[in-house]
């Protein structure tokens, strides 16, 4: 426990702080609580938690670094909150050390770095492919180029054929070239692809380890746990498997861009496709209390991987129920597009909408609206979108800020039954 | 023109109050928002135009926004301040920043001095890190990397616990939203980089520069811009005037209003006056 004024000096300090921190109990009274932190501790204090205080009146689970008489760092969870006391105002403060959450801190730190890192890696490498790839188109097109002249010159100099033997010599060694490019190219890709496998191995092994000991921990193997540590442990739980979400994602993107993703294309009718659907997303819709409208057009047949279609609509729902306030409506209609080549399957909702500059960065990977309710990586729209284009079709969006959005699947219209 | 005007308003979230002409801009430090004048701003806006805004990246300012290029030094931040300046045609303007923000009004007011009437800095460092013998700024870069580390562990921190608590008070529902808006939902990446950008930065050389007069307000045990720094400032600026504050720590206008409006005010009519 610690109390102290706006300017922060300490007024009350319990022993057991005192103690923790290397101190009798009277030697920090009057002291600046400054003085209870390191430096790093200190800024943080004067730039987040002060200000928080003063604005808010209160501070909730603010990691701080306390130090110790003798120098050393000791990690502390703060809850504070300011009131008028006899005049003055006061912020108490109870502050509990933390080792064990601060390891689990350092191992989520220590792994979100090795996962940027592993990313920038990726791009790296991606950057190269593309570069490749970009030499191999430009070379390409210089040797079409050099053979549509060697044919107009064949035609005009047939008596020159020893020229033209030369040149189809030169012809040749510029295949061989080319070749060896294709296959630096193709080597790079399957460097990227074993890394992607590795990091997927590398990232997901201690996130199933993490999950699993939380499991046992909850399942009381080792003592009895008490209710705020199961809370805690339930705090664990949802960050190792949000975590896991975010990898799958990214390796389902990574695998779609790199062309990896078999299409089973058949003839489905749209009706089809919003029956499958439905029944999955309408324990959501009656948990959010929204409303439901479905019109579909009927006969209308598209070409499309049925399991892949139904999962870029449990998306657009899954985002029309996340991003609609309770209440509120979401409609799903199939209708054939105005230019009359592809099927429309639409989702629609009264949220907030989005705003016209926004409309197009919403499909980029990793872009999320500011609507901090919500949680999930921000890749959905863009896996969505990659498969929509997979099949023939692609995804679109318009929006009314302030009545809501309209996601459409357009998916190609299937030619009549012979 | 008159479409990138609403893209600045918007852009930065500017607000403007108050019944007189000379604006008077305020410019919040790093850590908060626009938030942090409330104590302070109101008692101005019977005599001046208030004008409040957001750094891209903070508070309610458009985030999407947010070019790392562009705000990887405080020259980002200072075209902020002057795009807002041209989308309101702010003249003669009296500039009020807190902490880094009083460097980032020095190189507004370089860039653009017609701009400008005066400079109110609370708590400036033209450089935080110490510079071998000559210059005392009071951190060395491994305080720096230490706090970019605590900032770190307070978003995974507040991400996943502070939200849920704060959505838990029913008696201020408000909170939930503000807090959000100005604490909680900071991108980690943009709140690492401002941080980056205002530590590592040295605008000494900047201040000979400033045409402009300018107060320097200095609190009493701050950690941030102690007041051998404060000095500093005040010996390089060559038309400031130094005030030393009773109020302790970095954040004055947030712990002692009275005080600053007090001390701003007086310098404002004495430079009326003269």
């Amino acid at each position: 426990m610690l109390s102290f004024t706006d300017d922060g000096i300490v007024r009350y300090l319990n022993d057991t702080l005192a103690r923790t921190l290397g101190y009798g109990e009277e030697e920090l009274l009057g002291k600046h609580v400054e003085s209870l932190l390191t430096i790093a501790g200190r800024i943080f204090y004067q730039t987040h938690f002060f200000p928080l205080l003063r604005l808010h009146g209160e501070a909730s689970e603010i990691f701080l670094l306390l130090r110790h008489r003798d120098g050393t760092d000791i990690g502390a969870i703060v809850n504070a909150r300011r009131r008028e006391r006899d005049g003055t105002t006061l912020s108490d403060c109870t502050l509990m050390e933390v080792r064990e959450r601060r390891r689990y801190e350092d191992e989520l730190l220590r792994a979100k770095r090795a996962a940027e890192a592993a990313n920038a890696e990726l791009q790296a490498r991606t950057t190269e492919v593309e570069r490749v790839n970009a030499l191999l188109l430009e070379q390409a097109a210089a040797l079409e180029k050099q053979a549509d002249q060697l044919r107009e010159q064949a035609a005009e100099l047939e008596v020159q054929s020893e020229e033209l033997q030369a040149l189809n010599d030169e012809l040749m060694d510029r295949g061989e070239e080319l070749e060896l490019a294709r296959s630096i190219a193709e080597e790079a890709n399957r460097a990227k692809s074993i890394f992607l496998a590795n990091m997927s191995h590398e990232l997901r092994t201690p996130l199933n380890a993490i999950g699993g000991y939380v499991q046992l921990l909850e399942m009381e193997i080792h003592g009895p746990v008490t209710d705020d540590q199961r809370a805690t442990l339930g705090r664990i739980s949802r960050s190792q498997r949000h975590l896991l979400h975010l990898i799958d994602d990214l390796l389902n993107l990574a695998r779609i861009e790199a062309g990896r993703v078999d299409y089973h294309l058949e003839r489905v009718t749209t009706a089809d496709l919003i029956s499958g659907v439905l029944p999955m997303i309408e324990p959501q819709l009656a948990t959010a209390r929204l409303s439901l409208s479905v019109s579909a057009t009927p006969g209308i047949v598209a070409v499309a991987d049925r399991e892949k279609a139904e999962q870029v609509l449990i998306n657009l729902l899954t985002n029309a129920v996340k991003f609609t306030p309770a209440g509120g409506r979401v409609t799903v209609e199939a209708c054939i597009a105005p230019e009359g080549e592809f099927a429309l399957v639409s989702v629609g909702d009264s949220g907030i909408g989005i705003a016209p500059d926004q409309l197009q960065s919403i499909f980029e990977p990793f872009v999320q609206l500011r609507v901090r309710k919500s949680e999930g990586t921000g890749l959905g729209l863009a896996i969505s979108r990659d498969l929509a284009r997979g099949m023939g079709g692609d995804l679109r969006a318009s929006s009314t800020p302030g009545k809501g959005s309209v996601f459409s699947l357009a998916l190609p219209l299937a030619p009549p039954a012979g | 023109m008159h479409a990138m005007t609403v893209d600045v308003i918007r852009r930065n979230n500017v607000v403007v109050r108050g019944r007189g002409t000379q604006p008077m801009l305020f410019a919040h430090g790093f850590g908060c928002d626009q938030n942090m004048w409330r104590y302070v701003a109101p008692a101005f806006e019977d005599d001046y135009r208030v004008v409040l805004f957001d750094y891209v990246g903070a508070g309610k300012s458009d985030w999407t926004a947010f070019d790392p290029g562009r705000y990887a030094s405080l020259d980002g931040y200072a075209q902020d301040v002057l795009d807002v300046c041209h989308a309101l045609d702010l003249r003669d303007t009296l500039f009020v920043g807190h902490s880094v923000s009083a460097m980032i009004g020095v190189l507004a007011a370089n860039a653009e001095p017609e701009r400008f009437a005066s400079l109110v800095m609370v708590g400036p460092s033209p450089r935080y890190i110490n510079d071998g013998t000559d210059y005392v700024g009071g951190f060395e870069r491994a305080d720096i990397e230490g706090l970019l580390e605590t900032m770190d562990k307070n978003y995974i921190g507040w991400a996943n616990f502070l939200a849920p608590a704060i959505m838990k008070n029913g008696e201020r529902p408000e909170l939930a939203t503000e807090l959000s808006d100005s604490f909680c939902a900071i991108d980690p990446v943009i709140a690492g980089q401002f941080a980056r950008a205002t530590f590592y930065a040295d605008n000494r050389a900047d201040l000979a520069r400033v045409s402009v007069p300018s107060l320097v307000l200095q609190c009493a045990d701050d950690i941030i811009a102690p007041r051998q720094v404060g000095e500093y400032v005040h010996r390089a600026l060559p038309r400031s005037t130094f005030r030393q504050m009773m109020a302790t720590g970095h954040c004055p206008h947030m712990s002692a209003p009275d005080e600053t409006i007090r001390l701003i005010r007086d310098y404002l009519t004495g430079s009326a006056a003269a």
